[in-house]
């Protein structure tokens, strides 16, 4: 008798801990993001983990995904570090995530998504640009920002066509994103006809860049591109370069691409050209990713609404489908084609989206569309 | 010659810096022996502190270059009182403790005063208010910033003072008997806890100096700011000989300027490599460093 009760005992209190774990395994659909949220890179890595919640939040305003009773955004740290980016790729395989938005340095995206497409886990960066994020063969891989090599492209199209400078000076910090970019840049440059004058690297984190500036001062180019893969630095170098009494067009690039330029720089941010993707802020996609986003976080970064739209893609594709399974949503992201907040999202079938690189300015304190490469005018 | 003269002025600012948190280093060993790894914590401290001072008194409609100063002083203050309460909690109850487990501990407030300012202040830079400072003189080719005036100013007062305090007062002569023998000036009546507290906290205060005035030459402040200019200022105190006075600010002037001229006539990529082979070297031939001798007496 003893038996049987303790038995039935162990039996209930088996089932008792056993059933809210089921329930939320199926219930609970979890939105992975992995990026930055600690370190040089925090800014950025915030703002896309800001991202990917506003975008959940708008879905469940909508009235949710059917067949999921929650929808959570699990939040990982990727510091910028391939190690750290593998090992939080691992925790979320753990925590059951099938999607990860991010991460935000290729170098860490890319060790990460080989370790989560073991687990057929889909993973949509929204910041990775480096060429080699989709040139891999990965299925479950997408992107949903442009490519290095496009963004190199318009800088160059940008020196030649538009500031007709013959003379261009490169700085990079050595990052995979910013060292190919600056790369790519010097070969352009070389098949153009515009005279690479230098190509100096800096460390990442550093200060002082008198010593560089220095010899930018001495060279004199028309140009100066500027690729550092922080808008804090950025910003540094912009104000550090005023001083010296630079005098060349300063060009930088999407990193740089941040509200803290201005809040840093100041006046020294004014006229600055950074190559960044378009984003028409009239459309009711920004619209509604706005009205979520700023009251919470504060003003989007630069890859606040690319965050959104990767986290938007995967939700909608969900839902479409009603299931989470890797290969059927796939399908679905590659057939759906939608106005996002970034820009029109149309995934093909490596996983980029396209790019929309275009010249924007500092003026007045404020990023504004300025030169459109394909056109060949100003906005 | 314009440019070497340009990457000069560049490197004597950057070693002034140095030198200030190089001094907080030197000190302190030259009293008990510590390398205080959380010295460069209160460079970052006194960093987001001016900050703040500056941001403050400007609103409060007060003129910019009283601005500069009284934020200066009250952002010294501030940091002086800051270790001398890291003082009293991770330091002095291990003063008879192994030179190990000082160590340690100082390890560990490195680590929590940088968590502390990030988990106060944020992970984003925080932006100085550097209009009052944009500007220079230009000779032709060569831009001597105002900044890099002030800097080399401040810097140039701080190092008289301290010298003349050092040298010249009766504290001084305390901390001078204190760091040659603890027990002995004890037993004739210096209160060794006291001169020691004192050190700490005149480190600590030209460290912050130091943060401040590089927060508005770069223009931003962020709270792991401290931890490389306090490996480069540690590096400078061993090159100048650690514990003397003379040998950190000319370790701190050599490593500057060496880490000027190998980015401006090498590759700013390498800038810190050499930096680091020259402290190698120097140690190499003089194992006590530039200044330094072997007999204790001369340390503060």
């Amino acid at each position: 008798m003893n038996r049987i009760a303790l038995k039935v005992l162990s039996l209930a209190l088996a089932v008792i801990l056993a059933a809210p774990a089921a329930a939320l395994a199926a219930d609970v659909l979890k939105v992975g993001t992995l990026s930055p949220l600690t370190g040089p890179y925090a800014a950025d890595g915030n703002d896309i983990a800001n991202g990917a919640r506003a975008a959940v939040e708008v879905v469940k305003d909508q009235g949710g995904i059917p067949g999921f009773k929650d929808i959570v955004v699990q939040a990982e740290d990727s510091i910028c570090d391939p190690r750290q980016a593998v090992a939080a790729a691992n925790k979320l395989i753990n925590e059951k995530v099938p999607v990860v938005v991010g991460a935000y340095c290729s170098s860490a995206t890319i060790p990460a998504s080989e370790t989560l497409a073991e687990a057929d886990i889909v993973m949509i960066t929204p910041a990775s640009t480096n060429e080699k994020v989709t040139e891999r063969g990965l299925k479950y891989m997408f992107r949903t920002c442009g490519r290095d090599d496009d963004q190199s492209k318009v800088a160059i199209k940008f020196i030649k066509d538009f500031i007709k400078g013959g003379t261009v000076y490169i700085v990079d910090d050595k990052t995979t994103y910013s060292q190919g970019l600056a790369d790519n840049l010097e070969k352009l440059a070389g098949a153009q006809g515009v005279k690479v004058l230098g190509h100096e690297h800096v460390n990442q984190g550093d200060k002082d860049f008198s010593a560089v500036l220095t010899k930018v001062k001495a060279a004199n180019p028309a140009v100066f591109y500027v690729s550092l893969q922080n808008s804090a630095s950025g910003a540094l170098m912009l104000i550090q370069a005023k001083r010296m009494g630079i005098s060349a067009k300063i060009l930088a690039q999407d990193a740089v691409y941040h509200p803290q330029l201005m809040e840093i720089a100041k006046d020294a941010a004014e006229g600055v050209f950074l190559t960044f993707g378009y984003t028409d802020k009239e459309t009711p996609a920004y619209k509604a990713f706005y009205a979520k986003y700023q009251p919470k976080y504060g003003e989007p970064g630069a890859y606040s609404a690319y965050a959104y739209d990767s986290a938007m893609a995967y939700l909608m594709a969900v839902k479409a489908v009603g299931s989470t399974d890797p290969a059927k949503v796939r399908e679905a992201m590659l057939k759906n084609k939608f106005q996002g907040a970034s820009k029109k999202i149309n995934y093909l079938e490596n996983g980029d989206s396209g790019s929309n690189y275009i010249i924007q300015t500092v003026k007045g304190g404020k990023f504004t569309n300025y030169w459109n490469p394909e056109t060949g005018k100003l906005y | 010659m314009e440019y070497f003269v340009q990457q000069l002025i560049n490197g004597i600012t950057l070693g002034g810096v140095y030198a200030l948190v190089a001094l907080g280093y030197t000190m302190v060993y030259g009293i008990i022996q510590l390398i205080n790894f959380a010295h460069g914590e209160f460079f970052a401290a006194g960093g987001y502190m001016g900050v703040i001072m500056l941001t403050w008194l400007s609103a409060q409609g007060v003129p910019p270059t009283v601005c500069l100063v009284l934020s200066l002083i009250l952002t010294m203050g501030y940091c002086a009182l800051l270790a001398t309460a890291v003082e009293k909690v991770a330091y002095k109850p291990l003063r008879n403790s192994s030179r190990l487990s000082v160590l340690l501990s100082a390890l560990g407030m490195s680590i929590f005063l940088q968590n502390g300012l990030m988990l106060t202040q944020g992970v984003y830079d925080k932006a100085y208010p550097t209009e009052m400072t944009q500007g220079g003189l230009h000779f032709g080719m060569v831009t001597l910033s105002y900044m890099q005036i002030i800097i080399v100013v401040v810097t140039a007062v701080l190092l008289v003072g301290l010298n003349t305090l050092v040298f010249r007062t009766r504290i001084g002569k305390a901390m001078r008997a204190t760091a040659q023998d603890k027990t002995m000036s004890a037993l004739v009546g210096i209160n060794s806890g006291r001169i020691i507290t004192i050190t700490f906290a005149i480190g600590a205060g030209l460290a912050a100096a130091a943060g401040i005035m590089v927060g508005l030459y770069y223009g931003s402040v962020r709270y792991d700011m401290g931890f490389v200019p306090g490996i480069k200022a540690f590096a400078a105190a061993v090159l100048g000989g650690i514990g003397n006075i003379t040998g950190a600010m000319l370790g701190g002037f050599i490593i500057g300027m060496v880490e000027i001229m190998a980015a401006g006539y090498l590759s700013s990529e390498y800038k810190d490599v050499f930096a680091f082979i020259i402290l190698i070297a120097v140690l190499y031939f003089m194992p006590t460093g530039i200044m330094g001798e072997n007999v204790d007496d001369t340390r503060v």
